[in-house]
């Protein structure tokens, strides 16, 4: 996917961000179907192809931004476990804990004081961190998230003033259309007068 | 929000960015709809979660910290529990404020977007 978005002169605004395409906005309708060389019922097709593709490119979004946003307690839940462990290290005491073996059984579990955890990273790996490390490495994966997610919804918002402009130009196409031939229609008549 | 009638007003790019502003601003507010209910749902369960605090009479209670549940003192859990209100009557309050901004807004781009459209153009709710 291209990474760059350029914007264009004049008010059409952006053409592409992060490979969606931008829908140009069109001044005059007249202008555009001349231009393009279309006539009204490709232009619709093509709008409407258009938004399909939008469309496909929303659902995918979408999709990243529920992962993402499902993401985001699960390091935040990480990160309190390991602050209560800190909280504990001076006390003395040992962490007692409820924790889930299997569905509805629990078993307890005695946490003694400990320098280190170890952090799932996924794919079958798991490392062991000392506390100020893992809180670092936690802190981290949880900023790269919320900045992934603030991202992902600029992104979702571009695409949706695209899909707005389509959905606008598909209209304004539609209303020339029925307007060009109403003044046929009036000049046919008058002809016949 | 949908566009009608075959009228003869043409689209400006200006009303065009209205329009898209109208669209960003309606997805905003059902989003804060949402997210108002998920905080006042939670809100409700402190408030459960401190009256049964009150009730009980253990003096070691298990309180729920990413998957387990550690034994906390009674005392403990209260703070907790205190403060994690206070941080959703916050963020509620905030939501809230946020809402009433976007409805503001919806409501001057209406006027703008009915006044030069009249007919032809459809703001509501479906």
């Amino acid at each position: 996917m291209a990474s760059s978005s350029t914007a264009s002169s004049s008010a059409s605004g952006m053409t592409e961000r992060r490979g969606i395409p931008g829908a140009q906005f069109v001044e005059d309708v007249q202008t555009y179907l001349t231009q393009s060389g279309f006539d009204v019922n490709s232009a619709l097709a093509f709008l409407q192809e258009r938004l399909q593709q939008y469309k496909l490119v929303e659902m995918k979004l979408l999709a990243q931004q529920r992962d993402l946003q499902a993401k985001i307690p699960d390091i935040e839940k990480c990160l309190d476990i390991v602050a209560s462990l800190q909280a504990k290290k001076g006390t003395g005491e040992a962490l007692i804990a409820d924790f889930e073996v299997s569905e509805s059984i629990y078993s307890q579990a005695r946490i003694e004081e400990t320098d280190s955890v170890c952090l799932w990273l996924g794919a079958n790996v798991m490392l062991e961190y000392s506390c100020d490390e893992a809180n670092a490495l936690l802190k981290k994966n949880l900023d790269n998230a919320k900045a992934s997610l603030e991202v992902l919804i600029a992104d979702l918002q571009f695409l949706r003033d695209q899909v707005t402009i389509t959905q606008v130009t598909m209209a304004r196409v539609y209303n020339w259309d029925v307007h060009q031939r109403r003044m046929r229609q009036a000049t046919a008549s008058t002809a016949q007068d | 929000m949908q566009q009608g009638g075959g009228s003869d007003t043409e689209v400006t790019w200006e009303d065009q960015q209205n329009i898209n502003k109208f669209g960003r601003l309606n997805n905003r507010f059902h989003e804060l709809e949402d997210e108002i209910k998920i905080a006042k749902e939670t809100n409700e369960n402190l408030e459960d979660a401190s009256n049964e605090l009150i009730l009980t009479d253990e003096e070691v209670i298990r309180f729920q910290i990413g998957e387990v549940f550690a034994h906390v003192p009674k005392d403990e859990v209260e703070n907790r529990i205190e403060q994690m209100k206070e941080v959703t009557s916050k963020k509620l309050g905030t939501l809230e404020e946020e809402k009433e901004a976007v409805l503001a807004q919806m409501a001057e781009l209406k006027k703008i977007l009915y006044g030069k459209f009249k007919d032809s153009i459809n703001l509501e709710e479906e």
